[in-house]
């Protein structure tokens, strides 16, 4: 199996890597045709014209495209993403010190999804052919038209605004202290032994998580419950009820067991959409992550930190799909080359 | 009703096109059905509730935003460019994707295998993070929302109608045409495309949704038509900075985008069941 595994990781870091290059040229050359000067921004407002000259010529500015080109990608492969223009800081460590939280909230929101996803996808089929099964199906429409920057703010509303239940403004309350360990606030808090900061992060978590989880999960819902109506159209569920095995068990041990396989690889797309959509909970909910820090930089035309992050989203966006189809692989015994 | 085509006896289609009429209706008619002009300010009625509620006023049926302008107005407005934007950008998207999925499709071979990268390239950006990263290189304004939509959402049309296009080449009927002498654009837009047509007019409603909810997060960060032009993001984003005292601010443009984007799904949802042909009994029912 682990062949078969590798086999394929190395058939699929082979298509990465050009993939990653046209689209670091598609970030590169969309955003030099803008009309803004990268060398003006880069100096003080009182900067002389001759100055500004001088440092268009230092930034290689006066060079062809392809050539800027070239030198830039050079300096991301030695991990040099340049300096932010507004932040004056390094964008590399800009970048690391945002992930983890984008990386936190997508996977607890993924995991939300996929709960509520696989839920709702075995109760759609459970019904199907009573009369609760329009009804039912109306209602995971009715759940397809909220997208989840819509589902953040009516969280908000109900339970941020109406009731007070929960934070819904930044990671951790002010005056909480905040522990660095590895970036990722759940985990270090939990290694350097504070329950009560990983309570409150827990706190500010929930609202952005279930609004990611539950405006991904009707799709799930859709697609298990549509593979699970073509698996059961197949002989071996007609012969487990004639063993005489109860619905539940065909359900889970047999049904299940084959549906969840297309109903998988929609998950790994769906979680690179989600890992996108982070970027407006983010957003709402002032939370420090990656699509804040891209926000920021886009109202401020801070071209550096844009290029880095819009990479840094294909290639964790590689990434999961790269893993959802090792984790096919090893659920699915028919792929496997022996 | 006998005479009447297949999907229009649908619930979910009629339910559809109703809401997508009422929205439509008060985009065209706008200036003749909003109570105020939507950039008009009172500002000694400034953050009223709606009329039914405490300290309303009659004549700001829906309340007014934190510059003292009438939500109801600025919501029917708002439907202008909502429209505009998913009626253009996914004709466009599916003008764009349709013809290379059709290509790809048809002809195969590396010309197939080309246009299967490009999506690739595509399918590994986020739609949101691509859209955003277009809408700073192209510059705000209503023509560029609707580029940027249609350069991302193209790849949804593409990918699906490709594997539609290779089943239907493969049919028999396709070979007589080839067979008889047709050319290929013959063979191509007289066999092939009214084959693939339902499945396209079901993305297409579809794609509107996606549209309409795109042009919202775009103006949402304030990167679509502009301030002086009223969007639903817009109003949101406005609204925001006012949770506590006038949550109805918020939950207005929230309604209409979802209401909207309802009627375009459940008129999709609709199409698809009623047009598919390839569908099981089961699916249909």
């Amino acid at each position: 199996m682990f062949a078969t595994i590798a086999k394929l990781l190395m058939k699929r870091l082979i298509v990465a890597i050009p993939i990653l290059l046209v689209v670091s040229a598609l970030l590169f050359i969309i955003l030099r045709i803008l009309p803004v000067d990268p060398a003006a921004m880069s100096l003080p407002p009182n900067a002389t014209l001759a100055e500004i000259e001088a440092k268009r010529l230092e930034m290689g500015l006066h060079l062809p495209l392809i050539q800027q080109y070239g030198i830039w990608l050079a300096q991301v492969l030695h991990g040099n993403f340049g300096t932010s223009i507004h932040f004056r800081r390094d964008v590399a460590s800009l970048v690391m010190t945002t992930l983890p939280s984008t990386i936190e909230l997508a996977v607890f929101a993924m995991l939300i999804a996929s709960i509520i996803g696989i839920a709702g996808g075995l109760i759609l089929f459970h019904v199907r052919g009573t009369r609760k099964e329009a009804g039912l199906d109306f209602g995971s429409i009715l759940l397809l038209s909220l997208p989840e920057f819509l589902w953040s703010l009516f969280l908000i509303l109900l339970f941020g605004v109406a009731l007070e239940w929960l934070p819904f403004t930044g990671r951790l309350s002010p005056g909480v202290e905040r522990p660095t360990i590895t970036g990722f606030l759940l985990l270090d808090s939990l290694l350097a032994g504070k329950p009560a900061v990983f309570w409150n992060a827990v706190q500010h978590m929930l609202l952005p998580c279930f609004a990611l989880g539950i405006s991904f999960s009707p799709s799930i819902m859709r697609v298990l419950r549509s593979s699970l109506l073509d698996v059961y159209q197949d002989d071996y569920i007609h012969q487990a009820r004639l063993r005489g095995l109860s619905e539940r068990r065909i359900l889970i041990r047999h049904g299940l067991k084959n549906a969840i396989l297309p109903t998988l690889s929609l998950m790994g797309v769906q979680f690179g959409f989600l890992f996108g959509g982070t970027l407006l909970v983010e957003v709402i909910y002032s939370y420090p992550g990656m699509g804040n820090l891209m926000v920021d930089a886009i109202r401020n035309a801070d071209l550096p930190i844009i290029q880095a992050v819009g990479l840094t989203y294909c290639i964790v966006v590689l990434v999961i799909s790269i893993a959802v189809d090792s984790l096919y692989l090893i659920l699915n015994p028919k792929l496997r080359v022996r | 009703m006998t005479s009447l085509p297949a999907w229009l006896k649908s619930g979910r289609v009629l339910i559809g096109l109703t809401i997508i009429t009422i929205v439509a209706v008060c985009a065209i008619f706008a200036p003749y059905l909003a109570p105020h002009d939507p950039s008009e300010q009172d500002l000694l009625a400034m953050l009223l509730p709606p009329a039914w509620a405490q300290g309303g006023d009659a004549a700001y049926p829906l309340g007014t935003d934190s510059l003292g302008r009438c939500v109801l107005s600025r919501l029917i407005f708002g439907a202008r460019v909502a429209l505009t934007v998913a009626f253009l950008a996914s004709m466009g998207a599916m003008i764009l994707g349709a013809v290379l999925a059709h290509v790809a499709g048809y002809f195969g071979g590396w010309i197939d295998w080309f246009i299967g990268r490009i999506v690739d390239v595509w399918m590994s950006f986020p739609p949101v993070i691509l859209s955003l990263i277009l809408m700073v290189g192209l510059g705000t304004g209503l023509r560029n929302v609707i580029l940027a939509i249609i350069l991302v959402d193209w790849t949804r049309f593409c990918r699906v109608l490709r594997s539609e296009v290779l089943v239907v080449t493969r049919r028999d009927y396709v070979a007589a045409a080839r067979l008889l002498g047709f050319s290929h654009w013959r063979t191509i837009t007289r066999e092939i495309a009214p084959a693939t047509l339902p499945l396209l007019i079901t993305l297409m409603s579809l794609e509107m949704g996606v549209a309409v909810i795109v042009e919202a997060i775009l103006s949402f960060v304030g990167l679509s038509v502009g301030a002086q032009t009223p969007a639903w993001g817009q109003m949101i984003a406005d609204a925001r900075q006012n949770i506590y005292q006038a949550p109805w601010n918020l939950i207005c443009p929230i309604l209409a985008i979802f209401f909207t984007v309802f009627g375009f799904n459940v008129l999709g949802d609709g199409l698809r069941r009623t047009l598919d042909t390839r569908l099981s009994e089961t699916e249909r029912a």
